[in-house]
C-alpha cells in the first residue's frame, strides 16, 4: 500500500507560471495567492532569464499549447519539483509532449477560480511518488548487481568449515546485527580490496 | 411580404496578418450568405453584420468577441482562422453563452458546446489524403509544418497513420508562423528523397516553400509532382493567387473545390471551401433561427435540441458536419478533382469508425 497521502502546508511554498502574459496567468496566480503562495510568472522570449526565475521554486506551472522542451531550465525530462501542465487544445500531440516533460497534473484553460489546489496536491504526491519509486528501484537494483558479493561471501564463510545453508544463515544474521541489507553484510565481508566487492569499509566489522 | 427580425451577427476575421486571404475568403461567403437570407422572403429574419477586425493580433480575438458579445447584442459570431484564435475566444463564449461558427479546415480534437465546426477535420482531409497518395506514390513522407498546433497535430497524425500503413517518416521540420527561412527544410528534403511532402504550414512560410520546392522539382526531376507531390490540408483556392505557378501538383483535400457540385445543396460557385463553409453557416444558422421569434437569444445547444424542423448539417453530439471529402490536383491553375468520397461525418476524436483508413503498403518479398 501507498504512504499516507501528505497534504503539505503550501503557505509560502513557491509556484513558478511559465506562460507568456495572459489571462490564464492572471487567474492562476489569483487562485494561488489566495492559497498562500509566492508567484513568479515567466515565457522563454528575448532575454527573458527562465533558469534564474526557477530557482528555489516548489512548483512549476507551464502552457502545453505554446511549449517546448527548450523551455525549461534543467536537462529534459528531469524536473527537479513537480510540474503542472495548463492545457488548452487537447490534441493528443501536445498531451504527450506535457507528460514527457513531466506533468503530473493537469489544469485546463481557460483557468477559472479553481482547480489550482488540487492540481498541486495531485502534483505533489504523484511527484513524492515517482521519487520514492525511483529510489526504491535504484536500490534493488543495486543489490541485484551485489548478487556475486554474495555469492561470495558465504564460500569465504564456508572456507571457515561451515556447511553453505549455515553459513548463509551466518551472513543473514550478520546484516540483521549490523542492521544493514543483506548485500552490504556480504560487501563488508568480502572487503574493500575485492575489486567486485561492496563499497564498505572493512575496518568497521571488527 | 413577411416582417423581418433584424439580428445581430457577429464577424471575427483578421483582414490582415499572414492568413488574410482565408480571412477573406470567408468574408465572402458570409457576406453572400447574409446577402441571401437578408433578401429571401420566405424567411423572418435578416442579419445586421457587427464586424470586428483583430488585425492578425492573436490577443485581440478574446476581447473583440467580448465586444461582441456584449455590446452588440448578438449571441452568434463568425470568425477565427487559426486554432490558437479558437481557443482564446472559447472563455468569453462560455461566459457569455455566445457560440462561434468555426468555418476552416483544424486538426480536430476539441467539440465545444459553444461552436460549430463547418469545415472539414482530420478524418475529413488528412486520412483520407494519406490513403489515396501512399498506394500511388509510395509510404516514405517528409513533414513540414508551421510552429504551432496545426503543424504539430497534422504531422503527429500523419506519422502515426504512415508508420501504421508501413511506410517512414524520412524528416519533421517547423517554421515560425510567418518565417519564409525555407531553404533549410529544402535542403533536407533534398537529401532525404521522399515520396510525398506533406505541407501544413501557413501563410507566407507555405507560399515561400511551394515556390522554393517548384524550383527544386524544375532542377531534380525526382521531386516534380509526378514523383513527389506536395500535400496540404489547408490549400485552396483563395491562396492560388499567392502561389501562382507554384502550386502547380499540389494534391489536396477538402470538401469543395471550384465548380463541385453537392455541398453546401444550395450552390456550386463558391472560389474555394472556406468561402463555401462560412455560407453553409451562415445558411444554417438562418435556418435554426428562421420562424423562431427570440430563437437568437438561445444558447446553441438549445437552439440545436428544441429545433421541430427538418434535421441540419450540425451533429448535435460533436457539432461537425458531414461533409464530402474530395481530394484534388492543381493543373492548369486550377484544382481537378481526383477522387470523391461522399458523406462523411466529422470525427474530431477519430473514435466513431468515420475514418477512411491506408491500406498497407504492399512490399515485393524477395
Amino acid at each position: 500500500m501507498k504512504q499516507p497521502i501528505r497534504i503539505q502546508n503550501l503557505g509560502g511554498a513557491r509556484a513558478l507560471i511559465l506562460h507568456r502574459a495572459h489571462p490564464t496567468v492572471v487567474a492562476l496566480t489569483r487562485q494561488l495567492t489566495a492559497i498562500g503562495l509566492e508567484v513568479r510568472q515567466a515565457w522563454p522570449e528575448g532575454d527573458a532569464d527562465v533558469a534564474a526565475d526557477a530557482s528555489g521554486v516548489d512548483f512549476v506551472f507551464f502552457d502545453a499549447d505554446m511549449g517546448h522542451d527548450g523551455m525549461f531550465p534543467w536537462p529534459a525530462q528531469q524536473p527537479p519539483v513537480p510540474l503542472i501542465a495548463l492545457i488548452g487544445s487537447e490534441a493528443p500531440g501536445r498531451i504527450e509532449w506535457a507528460l514527457r516533460a513531466g506533468a503530473q497534473a493537469q489544469l485546463l484553460k481557460p483557468v477559472g477560480d479553481n482547480g489550482a489546489y488540487s492540481a498541486l496536491l495531485i502534483a505533489r504526491d504523484a511527484f513524492d511518488a515517482q521519487r520514492a519509486l525511483f529510489a526504491e528501484v535504484a536500490d534493488l537494483r543495486r543489490r541485484l548487481n551485489e548478487r556475486q558479493t554474495v555469492v561470495r561471501a558465504v564460500t569465504m564463510l564456508m572456507a571457515r568449515g561451515k556447511p553453505e545453508a549455515e553459513a548463509y544463515g551466518q551472513l543473514r544474521q550478520m546484516a540483521m546485527a549490523w542492521r544493514i541489507s543483506l548485500e552490504d553484510a556480504a560487501g563488508r565481508i568480502v572487503g574493500p580490496t575485492d575489486q567486485t566487492g561492496g563499497r564498505d569499509d572493512r575496518r568497521d566489522w571488527g | 411580404m413577411i416582417e423581418k427580425r433584424r439580428i445581430p451577427l457577429g464577424i471575427l476575421y483578421s483582414a490582415s496578418g499572414s492568413y488574410a486571404l482565408i480571412s477573406q475568403a470567408c468574408r465572402v461567403g458570409v457576406s453572400s450568405a447574409i446577402n441571401a437570407v437578408n433578401a429571401d422572403p420566405a424567411l423572418d429574419l435578416a442579419f445586421v453584420p457587427v464586424v470586428r477586425d483583430p488585425a492578425g493580433n492573436v490577443d485581440l480575438y478574446g476581447p473583440m468577441c467580448e465586444d461582441i458579445l456584449r455590446h452588440s447584442g448578438a449571441n452568434h459570431v463568425i470568425g477565427c482562422v487559426t486554432s490558437w484564435s479558437r481557443k482564446e475566444v472559447i472563455p468569453t463564449l462560455e461566459k457569455h453563452g455566445g457560440s462561434l461558427w468555426y468555418a476552416v479546415p483544424y486538426e480536430g480534437f476539441e467539440a465545444s458546446d459553444h461552436i460549430v465546426y463547418t469545415h472539414a477535420c482530420s478524418n475529413q482531409h488528412l486520412l483520407p489524403l494519406l490513403a489515396f497518395v501512399m498506394p500511388r506514390f509510395g509510404g516514405r513522407g517528409f513533414l513540414a509544418g508551421s510552429n504551432y498546433i496545426w503543424g504539430w497535430e497534422m504531422s503527429r497524425l500523419a506519422r502515426e497513420r504512415i508508420m501504421q500503413a508501413g511506410g517512414v517518416v524520412l524528416g519533421e521540420r517547423y517554421l515560425p508562423i510567418g518565417s519564409v527561412d525555407v531553404d533549410r527544410m529544402i535542403e533536407e528534403i533534398r537529401l532525404a528523397r521522399p515520396d510525398f511532402v506533406l505541407n501544413s504550414l501557413i501563410g507566407p512560410s507555405s507560399y515561400a516553400f511551394m515556390v522554393a520546392y517548384r524550383a527544386l522539382g524544375l532542377s531534380d526531376p525526382h521531386f516534380a509532382p509526378a514523383r513527389c507531390p506536395v500535400l496540404s490540408c489547408n490549400l485552396t483556392e483563395c491562396e492560388l493567387p499567392a502561389l501562382g505557378g507554384a502550386a502547380e501538383g499540389l494534391i489536396a483535400a477538402g470538401p469543395y473545390f471550384c465548380g463541385a457540385a453537392g455541398w453546401p445543396r444550395q450552390r456550386c460557385d463558391f472560389g474555394s471551401s472556406h468561402e463555401a463553409a462560412a455560407f453553409a453557416a451562415v445558411m444554417e444558422l438562418a435556418r435554426l433561427l428562421a420562424h423562431r421569434p427570440g430563437g437568437e437569444h438561445l444558447s446553441l445547444a438549445r437552439l440545436l435540441a428544441e429545433h421541430s424542423g427538418t434535421p441540419g448539417i450540425i451533429d448535435v453530439q460533436t457539432h461537425h458536419t458531414v461533409l464530402p471529402v474530395i481530394i484534388a490536383q492543381v493543373r492548369g491553375g486550377a484544382f481537378h478533382p481526383l477522387r470523391r468520397i461522399e458523406g462523411v461525418a466529422g470525427d474530431p476524436y477519430l473514435t466513431r469508425g468515420c475514418d477512411v483508413r491506408a491500406a498497407p503498403l504492399l512490399r515485393v518479398v524477395s
